[in-house]
């Protein structure tokens, strides 16, 4: 039993990091329509300018924010001069064009700050707590009620304030919005801003474990498209879930189905998916999309 | 619907095509090389040869791919700085690096290789990669240009009938394993090994290796195995697994960094103290041991044949002082070392200019030749115990590894586990 | 003019065209150097592959990441064939067949879930398959690899290795791009258009989008089983790095660039695959992944709608440069100018995508 439940928080752990960027991906999906690829790259990038803070001086919190703040103007920035040109267009070349972005930050953290992989503070301590028999890090404890925190957060943005209901608005129906009075073109600004934002505590949060390096969030990013997907492409809650969900029963899947091992278990989110949607085709946590002929 | 003819997409089609070929025609020569000829082979002139190194400068293994090309690029900048080689045929030549990314893609360094053989490049050397590598051994094979000094730890390369124009450099993965094996098996106690390997020839070969050399030793049982893939996120489902074994030793071959720094703090944390081996790759004290508080553990091993620059023992070391100096101004590469590659491609470099010194003729026949009849050459920055010796088929160059235990600083060579 | 007999010049100009293209490509390897003919060789791989995505993602609109598995697949059963001594036809008809047939059983599954199951099972098709890969050793040499050696020139040719590797991966890829070529010309083109613009109303002419999903999948797969062949007669070696997800992301990517919905965008495409690595490393090999982020971005810059849209927009740049000239002037058959500025190109995907059933929200 104890193994059980060790498996199962190491799980939760896990997840957490894959939620972390989820959440961003979710939340540039609501505010623009795109699937962003480079969340992912953008949430290096800002790990790297906390980092070159810190090796300033910067007490850690401080470089934090400044990254932070940095991170939404960058996506603000990102959103009016690159991505803007492609909305309204061929989905896929928009995505593509969020892959030559991917592709394009991860050159520039290569350049700047090479492949090595960089030593990245912990906010929090490496100590660890009990809880129910198994062993927690005190950071993965942290990280994951951070998310929990901003998941939450971002629910309450979406569907409670104003601000989440134009962002939603522009993302819908452009013209409509316009109509309505809604500054669209600052809004998808706002939009990519805070996602940058949220991508940016995600990176700071992940890069003591996983090690600063230019490819840190690819594997992980992999694993947040399979959690959107499966919790819904419009729900930060769902997101959260799936994430939690794949982390965990990786983890138990593996340990318990030998056949299956360490190796396979990377099949087990893909299947759960396969399974979820045929039960509910828009996800856990999804709206069901009206298609208007 | 838009089912129309284009025909000017055919136009255009035709225009890149002709603009193709028009700028990779030159008059269809004998590119290619048709090495080992009585005359010079290609890649080498009176006064320089030109060397391709094809090996990952982007992706995840670039940070070890990097160093693959820095390390031989710092010595022969200071080799050709002071004046070039003096080759066997009496002419002194500069040594020029071509290096090729191929991000760890079999496809790329194949083209890469095409490339090379275009480009006039003498030989491939100090690539990293067994897939890499092994995309384009057989065109190298049948267009005889020598494959050598790689960095892979593939015993196929070594295998003179079945590679006669490659050459391994780093010890075969077996031989690593091999050797914790019988220093464990020697130590005549109790031992009970939990083992946690990379899945693809890499850990086999550890694994294996180790595997053979405990074979018939009655005091040491493998209670635990298992895997998980390089590009895993964390490793602690597997050490949950391994540490309800029991075991009291942790053999563990591992070649990402984050992951064994975690591995440490994990194992730690629940409360499983073994006794850990790690690979040679993955054992800096600086990078990984301090971070993943490693003097919690009654003991770390691993195995070497290259001094370590972060190890303080070798901080005032005469070799390791000029290797850091040229590897900053020749191989631009400013920082300590990350990974064992950097002081392996410069124990390469070394190599390749023993070669150059004894080979007759510049072809590339006398140049395996000369490759091959190098015994006991003391390489800069080898340990003591270990030299480099390319007379033995089936092995390597480097086939001498010594066993080393950390000290809270760095490592001491261990006579015995414990 | 008269129409008819200008539709009847065009279709001479055409034939002979194609019959200059034709001389071109029979003729170019044995005067081109031998790496021009390697890197047309790979060219040819990848076009294929990109090919078999457009059909699926260009012109049905579904969203496929997981082409490049069926790439592996093709490749590991083209080694495997090889090494047991197969007749290299019957290699050739299995790597199609079975990557065919594992497409279809894909296929059938996932498209009655719409495209979000499509784009998931796709995506979970490379990254299963490496372990996968990696676990049948007996079949595929596990992490290691397998070799193959089938494409050396045989005796009686008097051609060299790269030559006949040439004119080996010619004649698929011109086979290829043929059948596309009806294939999407004929009823069946249509139908993937419809089920792309609009599912509904698709299902409402009588096209049935489940049908045509599994039909466009299925063609893609064996495309991209013909396209494993390809590589290991060029490659001549395949591991489970032949089938990695990065890939499959790199093959979407030079589908876009190439020209989305458009088979000589596919060659442009496979072209694009292959040449950036190599020019990358001629301008740098420590910058490749900077410089090709740099030339991705720049090319869809300047031509959202991909290469082939080149000469349409240089068609508009003249166009515009001289206004003056009247409207009488535009020749018959030429495409009808794009009027909003956010229109995408015209055949690619039409606007008001956001109505279909797509992988984005709502």
């Amino acid at each position: 039993m104890g193994t059980f439940i060790q498996l199962v928080v190491d799980g939760l752990a896990t997840g957490s990091i894959y939620a972390a960027l989820a959440l961003a991906i979710v939340l540039v999906n609501q505010a623009t329509g795109l699937i962003n690829f480079a969340q992912g790259g953008m949430a290096v990038l800002s790990a790297y300018i906390a980092y070159v803070f810190v090796q300033l001086g910067l007490p850690l919190i401080l470089a934090i924010l400044f990254a932070v703040v940095l991170s939404f103007a960058f996506g603000a920035l990102v959103e009016r001069f690159l991505v803007r040109r492609f909305e309204r267009g061929d989905p896929d070349t928009a995505v593509v064009v969020t892959i030559g972005l991917l592709t394009l930050v991860t050159g520039i953290c290569a350049v700047l700050w090479g492949y090595n992989n960089l030593s990245f503070p912990s906010l929090f301590p490496l100590t660890s707590v009990e809880i129910l028999g198994a062993v927690v890090s005190v950071r993965s404890l942290a990280t994951a009620v951070t998310i929990v925190v901003i998941m939450v957060l971002l629910q309450l943005l979406f569907l409670r304030t104003k601000l989440g209901l134009a962002l939603r608005a522009v993302a819908d129906n452009p013209s409509s919005a316009a109509f309505s009075g809604l500054p669209v073109g600052r809004l998808l600004m706002v939009g990519w801003g805070l996602a940058a934002t949220l991508g940016a505590i995600a990176g700071v949060l992940v890069a003591p474990q996983l090690t600063l390096t230019p490819g840190m969030l690819d594997t992980a990013l992999v694993y947040a498209l399979a959690a959107v997907i499966l919790g819904g492409l419009n729900s930060p809650i769902g997101c959260v879930v799936a994430a939690s969900a794949i982390g965990v029963l990786e983890n138990l899947v593996a340990v318990y189905i030998p056949l299956i091992g360490h190796d396979l278990k990377i099949a087990v989110p893909f299947v759960l998916i396969f399974v979820i949607l045929i039960i509910r085709p828009q996800g856990l946590f999804g709206r069901k999309v009206v298609v208007r002929v | 619907m838009k089912m129309r003819k284009k025909p000017r997409a055919v136009l255009g089609v035709v225009a890149v095509a002709a603009a193709v070929a028009l700028s990779l025609s030159g008059c269809r020569g004998d590119s290619g090389g048709q090495g080992g000829g009585s005359a010079s082979s290609p890649g080498i002139t009176d006064s320089a040869i030109t060397l391709g190194i094809t090996t990952p400068l982007s992706g995840a293994t670039a940070g070890p791919g990097k160093c693959t090309v820095a390390g031989v690029s710092a010595y022969f900048g200071a080799v050709n700085a002071a004046g070039g080689v003096k080759f066997g045929d009496g002419k002194t030549r500069t040594v020029n690096i071509k290096s090729y990314d191929d991000a760890y893609d079999p496809q790329k360094s194949l083209a890469n290789f095409q490339q090379m053989v275009s480009d006039n490049v003498f030989a491939a050397t100090a690539g990293l990669g067994t897939p890499t590598n092994r995309a384009f051994r057989d065109a190298a094979i049948s267009q005889k240009v020598p494959q050598v000094l790689v960095m892979t730890g593939d015993p196929l390369f070594s295998d003179r009938k079945q590679s006669p124009w490659q050459l391994g450099f780093v010890p075969i993965y077996q031989n690593e394993g091999a050797a914790f094996g019988k220093l464990l098996a020697k130590s005549g106690a109790q031992h009970k090994v939990a083992i946690l390997s990379q899945n693809d020839d890499y850990g086999k070969g550890y694994v294996a290796g180790f595997k053979d050399a405990i074979k018939g030793a009655s005091n040491i049982s493998v209670v635990g195995e298992q895997t998980y893939e390089a590009t895993d996120t964390s490793v602690d489902a597997q050490l949950t697994q391994l540490a309800s074994s029991g075991a009291d030793v942790f053999f563990n071959a591992m070649s990402i960094t984050p992951l064994t720094i975690a591995a440490l703090q994990k194992a730690q944390q629940i409360g499983w103290k073994p006794s850990w081996f790690l690979p040679s790759n993955t054992s800096s004290p600086t990078a990984i041991l301090e971070p993943g508080g490693g003097s919690a553990y009654p003991g770390i091993y691993s195995v070497s044949f290259a001094k370590a620059p972060q190890s303080p023992e070798f901080a005032k070391d005469p070799d390791v002082v000029k290797f850091l100096d040229e590897l900053k101004k020749y191989g631009n590469y400013p920082d300590m070392p990350a990974f064992p590659h950097c002081m392996w491609s410069y124990m390469v470099g070394a190599t390749l200019e023993q070669a150059f010194k004894n080979m007759k003729e510049p072809t590339r026949d006398s140049f395996m030749t000369a490759l091959r009849d190098i015994k006991d050459l003391k390489a800069p920055l080898m340990l003591e115990g270990t030299s480099v010796n390319t007379t033995v088929d089936g092995q390597p160059a480097v086939s001498s590894v010594v066993v080393q235990k950390y000290n809270g600083k760095g490592y001491a060579t261990a006579q015995n586990f414990g | 003019m008269d129409t008819a007999s200008a539709t009847a010049r065009r279709r001479r100009v055409r034939l002979a065209l194609a019959a200059l293209v034709a001389v071109l490509l029979v003729v170019a390897p044995l005067i081109l150097p031998a790496f021009a003919n390697q890197t047309l060789v790979r060219i040819g791989v990848y076009a294929v592959a990109v090919l078999g995505l457009n059909i699926v993602m260009g012109y049905t609109g579904q969203v496929n990441l997981g082409q490049i598995f069926f790439v592996g697949l093709g490749a590991y059963v083209t080694a495997y064939g090889v090494n047991h001594g197969w007749n290299i036809l019957l290699v050739f008809v299995a790597a199609c067949a079975i990557a065919g047939v594992v497409g279809l059983l894909v296929a059938l599954a996932a498209a009655r879930l719409g495209g979000l199951a499509i784009a998931m099972v796709t995506i979970a098709l490379p990254i299963v398959g490496v372990p996968l890969a990696k676990r049948l050793s007996e079949f595929t040499g596990g992490s290691q690899g397998i070799s193959a050696r089938f494409t050396d020139a045989p005796d009686w040719s008097g051609l060299a290795n790269d030559q006949w590797q040439f004119y080996i991966v010619l004649v698929v890829t011109a086979g290829a791009f043929l059948l596309a070529r009806s294939l999407v010309r004929g009823k069946y083109g249509r139908a993937f258009a419809a089920v792309r613009e609009n599912e509904a109303v698709a299902a409402s002419m009588g096209i049935s989008p489940y049908r045509t999903k599994v039909l466009a999948f299925t063609i893609a797969s064996i495309f991209g089983g013909a396209s494993g062949f390809l590589y290991l007669a060029a490659v001549q070696y395949t591991s489970p790095e032949t089938l990695s997800f990065g890939h499959s992301i790199s093959l979407l990517a030079a589908m876009v660039i190439g020209g989305a919905g458009s088979i000589a965008g596919s060659l442009l495409g496979g072209a694009y695959y292959v040449f950036v690595p190599q020019l990358t490393n001629a301008i740098d090999p420590n910058l490749t992944t900077v410089s090709q982020g740099a030339i991705l971005l720049a090319v869809l810059f300047l031509l959202p709608g991909g290469l082939v849209s080149l000469p349409r927009a240089v068609r508009r740049l003249t166009r515009r440069a001289a206004p003056r000239r009247s409207t009488a002037q535009t020749a018959p058959g030429t495409s009808p100018q794009t009027a909003p500025a956010h229109r995408p190109v015209p055949d690619a995907a039409p606007e008001g995508h956001e109505q279909t059933e797509r992988q984005d929200g709502p």
